[in-house]
Parts: structure tokens; C-alpha cells; sequence
């Protein structure tokens, strides 16, 4: 079975005369342990079509399904749960907790989740922030880490509950060339080594090429 | 400790300032509150047992004689009511009766017939206008606070003496009287001569300044009233049963009764509407307060818009902001509350220990407080209520927040 399964999915954008079609029939499957790119010119629907797999966004058309569960027309706690259980979400802004440590941010998704004790939950976040090159700097506020070093703490919090799924939107976007990389190198990485299943949408279009598999949109549909 | 609670103890510090404005202006709405409501319902309390220790919780006064009339054609059974007005005949006839019919009342224990009426007290070669009251000792102290009253002389002395009186504070001044004095007292045209054995205080000016306590025998001599009694003062088990008892006995026995919270009707009520106006004027502090929480929290919600996008991107639902903003509201007030009545309970204590002489309806010479815990509950509820209220909103703003629209417009 596919990790995820979208089939048909059709977006509406604004209102009125502004109105238009940004996804017109999106399908495809994603695989554990892959890494996908999605690129395209802006406002292709690249963004769109990631907001609606995370679940922060419905669709006017279409479905989603997250393994065996269509999603599409959950109510918003149902998805919320989906969201915190299957799903990591790296943006393009760290959008660390700036009165959380390092170690405190990367436990916040696991607070939710309720599976771990106080104790098992230091202990993994420990290792995540090791496993993105932090082990030492746990205790540090979001404001006392580099825009490297923020975006690694977002990293591994979106890996903090295990997902199936990374969702990662111009995750390195906001980082010069060196961090970039390094960012990238770290995703693609994990995704392989732990089988998650990374879907990125870049406009850097040699972080695109290093993925398994790229799916290029242009005006709302995916390119054969 | 729940994920909310966390975040919302960290949160709170994001506007320190306008929170710490907000828990400070709850912690004086708090204990200004319970000051007032304890200095306000301390002087009621006070008034009350003056009252009661000088007129009693009940009296049975006058007869009443109901006038109602039938009539009816002559040679004819049909009859017609008429309602006619009662008649009332002053002062209890069969004083003794009237005692004996009250042992079926449990809830009265103890009676006290008295004999009132207006006198001349002479003495220094002055005239005062009085109105003596004529007590039958024994069981007059059941019914009030006479002995507590004295202020020079002592209840002994009135008791061993048939010719002694006890003066009110202010006739005492007026006259420049002094316990053992020997004075006159012309009721039905002819003097008599009595000692002082006592001087009472009240603090009730009308009553400090026309009443002489004589003994029952001494009056009706005095009076010329040899049988009956002005009225029959009662003490009972609470004096919260007057109400309910006093229409009982009326309808019992015939005759005129008062409960002392119909009798002191006016002065209840200027202490409920002082009690009511402190209350609302000082609520204000509070409504302030919950104001500038209200504020605060509003800007905490568009401070921390995108923290609250990515917390429901993580898996934080709607009722987990809105608890996380709610708990702001309560982690506040329950400071507030907690540091108010502390702060309350000192000022309730540091106020009952200001000298201040009060003279007039009772005697103090300091601040009457009383601690009642139900004033601290109704401060807590005010401010808690308050203080959620105003977090409802932001709270609700917070929850209905998009997280995509949120974190693709921080991006793009």
C-alpha cells in the first residue's frame, strides 16, 4: 500500500473575479522512504497541493489517502490528528516557539501525541537534535540559534512523532547556499535511512534533482 | 502538566508588562472588595446586635380588636360580611397570660414584660424629659444586652435597691448625674425620689439620651399604671425566625408584633444599599482589570499568530488554542484571587485595629469588620468571571485561526 494517494483533486483560489482554478486534477502516490520534489513557476499550485496534503487545507474536489484513511472529508480534529500523528511540516520560516528551548520545541508534537513519558520524551528529542547536528545546543532558545541551526531544531521536530510523511515547503529558502545544502542533505538522509517519505516543493531546481522523483505543475496540473 | 497549561505559563510572559497592569488591578478589585463588604457588613452586624441588645428581636405591643361587622336583613338568614378596620388597644392587659401563651412558641426563649411611659427627671435644679422604662430584672436581662450596657455603677446595685435607675449616658452628662446621685422623677404629677445605681451606653443617641431602666413595682407606682404591661420583649432561638414568628404570634395572641427586622426596616436598608454601592463601585476595578486582560490577550493572539499556526499544523486543535489562551485568563486570576484575598484579609485586619470613635446608632472605638468567607467567594467569582470572560474572545479569535492561510502568507 501507498503511503499517500491523491486522485483527482481540483482547488478553487479566491473570490469573485479574482477566482481561478489552481489544481485542475492533481493524482498521484507517494512511497515510503522516497524523496519527491514538486517544482514549477509560481503560482503554479505547488504550495497549494502541499497545504492540502498536510491536511491545513480542503479540497473542492478529489481525495486524499493518508495509507487506507480518505482524508478529504474529515472534520478539523480528525485531520488535526492525522496532521500529528502521520505528517512532519518543515516551512520556509523555522517557526520555532521563541520562549522553547531547542529541546522544548522538538517535544511539543510529542506532548500532543500523549505516547511518552516526560523522561522518553527528553530522551528522543535529545536524539533528534543530535541526529541534525545539535546534540549540544538543546538548551538554547530558538533566538540564541543561527538560521541553520533553527531550521535544523524545525527539522527535527517535524520528526519528532515518527511520520510517515515530511512535508517540506522551500525548506531551504530562507538559508544561504552552504546551509541549504547541508538542510537538504539532512532530509534526504533521514527520509531514506528511517523510510519516511519526504515531498518538498522547491524552486531551487538542483535541490529538485536530487530527489527520486520530481513532479513538475504548470497552471494546476502535474506535467506528464 | 497538559501540553496547553505549558505553553500557556510561557505565553503569559510574552507581554509581561500589560499582564503584570492586569493581575495588579485584580488583586486590588479583590481585596478592596472584601474590605468594603467586610467593613460595611461589620457595621451592619454591629448595628444589628446593638439593636437587638437593647430592643429585642420581637415585641408584642398593642391588642388588636378586629371591627368586622355582619349584617343582615331582618327575618332573613343572608348575611354579608363587611370589612371594617382593627381597633388597637395599647399595651399588653394580661401581661402574664401573654407570657404563659408564648411557652408554646419553641422558638422564643425568654419574655420580658416592660412598662414604658414619659417622665420628669429633676435633679441639680434641672428638668430632663425621659421616658422611663420599667424592667422586671430577672428576665429583662434575657431579652437584652442591659448588663453589657453599663457603663458606671453596676447591676447589683440596681438590683438590691426597689427605688434605684439606671440612666442613659447621655441624661447622666446632660445632668451631670454620677452613680449614688439621688434624683426625682415626676410621672403622674406626683415625684418620687430614686438613686442612680448605674449609668448605660448604648451608643443609640436617642436612646443614651431618654431612657431610665426603673423596676417594674417603682414604674407602675410612678405612672399610676397598677396592672399590664407596654409591651412584652422577646428573645428567640435565632433572630433570623422573627419574620416567620412574629405574624404567628400576632395571629396567636391577638396582639400587635414586631419582628426587630420590620421595626428596623429604614437603617437595614440604607446598610443593604451602602452594602450594594461599595460592592458596585469597587467592581469596577475589577471590570478594568478584565478589560486590560482583555487587551493584553488580544495582543498576544496577533503576536503569536504564526506559533499558532504551526502549533495546529503539529496537531494542536482548535480547543487546544483555545484552552492555551484561556488558561492565560485563568492562570491570572487565580493569582489575582489568591493574592487579593491574602491582601483583603491583611487590610480587614490592619482596618479593625483604626481607632475611631462612633457615636449615633451603636458604640465603637474602632473599625467593625466582619469576616464572612462568603465575601471572598463572591470576590473570587466576580473576578474570575470577569477575567474569563474577557479571555473568551481572544481565545475564541485564536482558535478560529487558519493555520495554512496563516503560514502560506508568513511565507510568501
Amino acid at each position: 500500500m501507498s503511503l499517500l494517494r491523491v486522485e483527482d483533486l481540483h482547488r478553487h483560489l479566491g473570490e469573485g473575479d479574482t477566482r481561478c482554478h489552481a489544481l485542475r486534477g492533481v493524482s498521484f502516490t507517494i512511497e515510503p522512504g522516497r524523496t519527491y520534489a514538486i517544482a514549477g513557476h509560481s503560482g503554479s499550485g505547488k504550495s497549494t497541493l502541499l497545504y492540502l496534503i498536510g491536511l491545513l487545507d480542503i479540497p473542492d474536489a478529489g481525495s486524499i489517502w493518508v495509507g487506507d484513511r480518505e482524508t478529504s472529508r474529515l472534520t478539523d480534529d480528525e485531520r488535526t490528528a492525522v496532521r500529528n500523528e502521520h505528517m512532519g511540516f518543515v516551512f520556509q520560516f523555522h517557526f520555532l516557539l521563541k520562549e522553547f528551548t531547542a529541546l522544548e520545541n522538538v517535544m511539543l508534537p510529542m506532548r500532543k501525541l500523549g505516547r511518552l513519558s516526560e523522561e522518553a520524551m527528553r530522551a528522543k528529542a535529545a536524539d533528534l537534535l543530535g541526529a541534525v547536528g545539535l546534540g549540544d545546543k538543546t538548551r538554547r532558545l530558538g533566538t540564541q540559534l543561527s538560521g541553520g541551526e533553527q531550521q535544523r531544531v524545525a527539522i527535527a521536530r517535524a520528526l519528532a512523532n515518527d511520520p510517515g510523511l515530511i512535508l517540506a515547503d522551500e525548506p531551504t529558502g530562507n538559508l544561504d547556499h552552504a546551509n541549504a545544502d547541508r538542510v537538504f542533505a539532512l532530509l534526504s538522509d533521514i527520509a531514506h535511512q528511517r523510510g519516511q517519505a519526504l515531498l518538498m516543493v522547491s524552486h531551487n531546481p538542483e535541490l529538485a534533482h536530487r530527489c527520486d522523483h520530481v513532479f513538475r505543475m504548470q497552471d494546476g496540473v502535474i506535467l506528464p | 502538566m497538559s501540553p496547553a497549561l505549558l505553553i500557556a505559563l510561557r505565553f503569559l510572559g510574552a507581554r509581561k508588562r500589560a499582564m503584570l497592569m492586569s493581575l495588579t488591578g485584580i488583586v486590588f478589585g479583590v481585596a478592596f472588595f472584601v474590605i468594603t463588604q467586610a467593613q460595611t457588613a461589620g457595621f451592619e452586624a454591629y448595628f444589628i446586635k446593638t439593636i437587638l441588645g437593647v430592643n429585642g428581636m420581637v415585641r408584642i405591643e398593642d391588642r388588636i380588636q378586629s371591627t368586622r361587622a355582619m349584617t343582615a336583613t331582618e327575618g332573613s338568614s343572608f348575611a354579608i360580611a363587611v370589612e371594617g378596620s382593627v381597633k388597637y388597644i395599647p399595651g399588653v392587659q394580661h401581661a402574664k397570660a401573654v407570657t404563659d401563651a408564648l411557652k408554646g412558641f419553641p422558638e422564643v426563649t425568654a419574655a420580658s414584660p416592660v412598662i414604658r411611659g414619659n417622665a420628669t427627671l429633676i435633679a441639680n435644679f434641672r428638668e430632663y424629659d425621659t421616658k422611663p422604662y420599667g424592667i422586671d430584672l430577672g428576665t429583662f436581662l434575657n431579652v437584652s444586652d442591659l448588663e453589657t450596657q453599663i457603663i458606671d455603677g453596676s447591676m447589683k446595685a440596681f438590683g438590691e435597691s426597689p427605688y434605684a435607675l439606671i440612666v442613659g449616658s447621655r441624661i447622666a452628662k446632660r445632668m451631670n448625674l454620677q452613680v449614688g446621685d439621688s434624683v426625682l422623677l415626676d410621672g403622674a404629677g406626683e415625684p418620687q425620689r430614686f438613686r442612680v445605681a448605674a449609668v448605660f451606653e448604648t451608643g443609640i443617641d436617642q436612646v443614651d439620651r431618654e431612657r431610665v431602666y426603673l423596676h417594674l413595682p417603682a414604674i407602675r407606682t410612678l405612672l399610676n399604671k397598677p396592672t399590664g404591661a407596654s409591651f412584652i420583649q422577646l428573645n428567640l432561638l435565632d433572630p433570623e425566625l422573627a419574620p416567620a414568628l412574629a405574624p404567628r404570634i400576632q395571629e396567636a395572641l391577638g396582639h400587635s408584633t414586631m419582628a426587630w427586622q420590620e421595626r428596623e426596616k429604614t437603617w437595614l436598608q440604607v446598610f443593604s444599599v451602602l452594602r450594594i454601592s461599595s460592592a458596585l463601585t469597587i467592581s469596577t476595578i475589577i471590570f478594568i482589570s478584565g478589560l486590560g486582560m482583555f487587551n493584553t490577550l488580544v495582543m498576544i493572539v496577533v503576536d503569536k499568530t504564526r506559533e499558532i499556526a504551526i502549533l495546529r499544523s503539529m496537531g494542536y486543535t482548535r480547543a487546544d488554542i483555545s484552552r492555551i489562551f484561556m488558561l492565560q485568563g485563568g492562570i491570572v486570576v487565580a493569582l489575582g484571587v489568591t493574592l487579593g484575598c491574602a491582601a483583603a484579609a491583611l487590610g480587614t485586619y490592619t482596618l479593625s485595629h483604626i481607632p475611631i470613635r462612633i457615636r449615633g446608632i451603636f458604640a465603637s472605638d474602632h473599625f467593625v469588620v466582619l469576616w464572612d468567607p462568603w465575601h471572598y467567594v463572591a470576590a473570587a467569582v466576580i473576578a474570575t468571571v470577569v477575567v474569563l470572560i474577557a479571555s473568551y474572545f481572544p481565545s475564541r479569535r485564536a482558535a478560529r485561526l487558519e493555520p495554512g492561510a496563516v503560514i502560506r502568507g508568513s511565507s510568501s
